[in-house]
């Protein structure tokens, strides 16, 4: 590629923004999506510049049933990030979703208020928060299935 | 990796076969009083002379990260501590390498190289960290955006403790670890600790009974699985094994290395409770021609249990699931049938940042000198080092020989 076709070439992801963006956008209205690969089909999280399978630069959106295992998961309930507007305890889980990819994610609570009912490899789902929460923190929440 | 590749390590005893010939080190704990470029000059002192050097016989010197404040940080980079040893204008160069909590084992594999392609004679590497000092909500924050991806996971409130609980609740999960047999790993590292005068914990007795009805930090981890955050230094002095014939009547050597990058961002780990221990272990077992049946003992990365115990199973030390029983039944504790992290770790040792796993490098190395005091491993040929950095994000290891002349 000559050095003008480079200079013109803005056919690639430029910064974490054009990443974070859409993907915040559609937890407010209650959507999970997660990356797709143009060219091989890959479902990717979390997104990245450029598909880790087959290294394509053509990347776009898919969104997902929110079934997934919960791999493991952990209730903080001291020495919360001070950056990190919300008081301990918060339940913090990873959750591998049915259609492959893994993502780290909040929990909610049980209808006791407490995390005790999770258990490693239990089937979760999607449970979004509401958009003023998802403003502050885009975290995907997930509940017990 | 798509084939078997063998890297030609050097022949024992040549003259690109690196070897430690000195340690030095200072109690960790809270040490207010102690600077950080003091500290950093005291451990290489003790090293240099250990190694039975001057210090003008260093011609390299290779730095371990502080994690504290980036002022400290910059005079590591910026070659203060060449000037502060009275080595501007005589050393080729001060670089510093870093990988968290592995860059103990990459440091090393870099003055290796150094030495092994004649760039440099004698290579000192040294750490200083002040984590003890720091303020605990600043390092907490820092720990929260050090190894944790800022866009995808920081969002969900993630910390270091809470990465520790994720691994536990993961590891306790498909070995069926109890609480208490976890809680004996600590004991059995405070059990060293009380034997090494340099450890944190060198006078304060731990029980399995304490751990148990201690708060709950990040379930499943109680308050006293938590590493401490201390203060400390340590150094250690590399050469050839030619050089160090001359002087030496032993030295350690480096029997072969493995490594394998697992993740970066700890949701992403294929299985949190594996992490890259079996991938590295092929490698680093095939380099060295021995493996964990043939070592004497070993120095594990271990600033959780659950991270020690399944590096340990990787490692084939212990069969799959069985560490923390293990433990519990004393096989790693003081009289126990595998010595394993003799300092008393980063758990009970104290959590000096990335010194953490230098100074279970520099253990292994005074072990193999045999150098160990009340606590030295009688009669010690080969010791595993494990290393591992970030989000547990690697796992490193180094099969260390004692040699002699």
């Amino acid at each position: 590629m000559a050095t003008a076709d480079v200079l013109k070439d803005t056919g690639y992801i430029q910064n974490d923004t054009e990443l974070t963006g859409p993907f915040a956008a559609a937890l407010a209205k209650g959507n999970l999506i997660v990356q797709k690969c143009n060219d091989c089909a890959a479902l990717i999280m979390y997104p990245k510049y450029r598909c880790p399978a087959c290294f394509s630069g053509s990347l776009g959106w898919e969104q997902v049933s929110g079934a997934g295992q919960l791999q493991t998961f952990t209730i903080l309930r001291y020495g919360p990030p001070s950056t990190f507007d919300v008081e301990a305890p918060y339940g913090i889980g990873i959750v591998k979703l049915d259609e492959g990819p893994q993502l780290m994610c909040r929990l909610h609570p049980g209808p006791d208020g407490t995390w005790d009912h999770y258990v490693c490899n239990q089937r979760v789902s999607f449970a979004p928060a509401d958009a003023a929460e998802i403003a502050e923190r885009a975290a995907a929440w997930f509940t017990a299935a | 990796m798509s084939e078997i590749w063998t890297p030609p390590y050097p022949e024992p005893g040549s003259a690109n076969d690196a070897a430690f010939i000195g340690i030095g080190e200072i109690p960790s704990g809270v040490y207010r009083e102690r600077g950080f470029m003091a500290q950093i000059v005291e451990a290489s002192a003790r090293a240099i002379k250990d190694a039975q050097l001057s210090h003008t016989d260093i011609d390299q010197i290779v730095l371990i990260p502080c994690l504290h404040g980036i002022p400290d940080q910059a005079d590591l980079i910026f070659s203060r501590v060449a000037e502060e040893l009275g080595l501007h204008g005589k050393v080729k160069s001060s670089v510093m390498v870093h990988s968290g909590g592995s860059t103990s084992d990459n440091a090393t594999r870099m003055a290796a190289g150094l030495i092994a392609s004649g760039q440099a004679r004698n290579v000192l590497v040294v750490y200083s960290e002040r984590w003890g000092s720091a303020d605990l909500q600043d390092m907490i924050d820092m720990l929260s955006v050090n190894g944790i991806p800022r866009e995808w996971e920081a969002p969900t409130g993630l910390q270091f403790n809470a990465i520790g609980g994720l691994i536990t609740q993961r590891y306790m999960h498909q070995s069926g670890s109890s609480a208490e047999e976890m809680a004996a790993i600590c004991v059995a590292l405070r059990d060293w600790a009380n034997l090494n005068p340099n450890a944190m914990y060198y006078a304060k007795k731990l029980t399995i009974e304490k751990i148990v009805n201690s708060k709950m930090i990040s379930d499943p981890i109680h308050a006293f699985e938590c590493p401490f955050l201390a203060d400390g230094a340590g150094a250690f002095v590399m050469t050839s094994a030619t050089e160090a014939a001359k002087k030496q009547d032993a030295w350690v050597r480096i029997g072969g290395s493995g490594g394998c990058v697992s993740h970066y961002a700890a949701g992403q780990d294929a299985d949190l409770g594996v992490l890259g221990w079996v991938e590295a272990a092929k490698e680093a077992y095939e380099a060295a021609s021995w493996g964990p049946e043939d070592a004497d003992l070993g120095e594990v990365y271990d600033s959780y249990a659950a991270v020690l115990a399944i590096a340990l199973e990787g490692l084939q030390i212990s069969s799959k699931g069985e560490a923390a029983r293990e433990f519990h039944k004393g096989r790693f504790s003081p009289g126990g049938e595998f010595p394993l992290n003799t300092n008393g770790g980063l758990l009970s040792a104290g959590h000096t940042g990335v010194g953490g796993g230098t100074a279970l490098l520099i253990e292994g190395i005074r072990q193999l000198l045999h150098r160990g005091d009340d606590r030295q491993v009688p009669n010690a040929r080969r010791c595993i080092v494990g290393g591992t950095g970030g989000s547990y994000m690697d796992a490193q290891i180094m099969m260390l020989e004692r040699a002699t002349r």
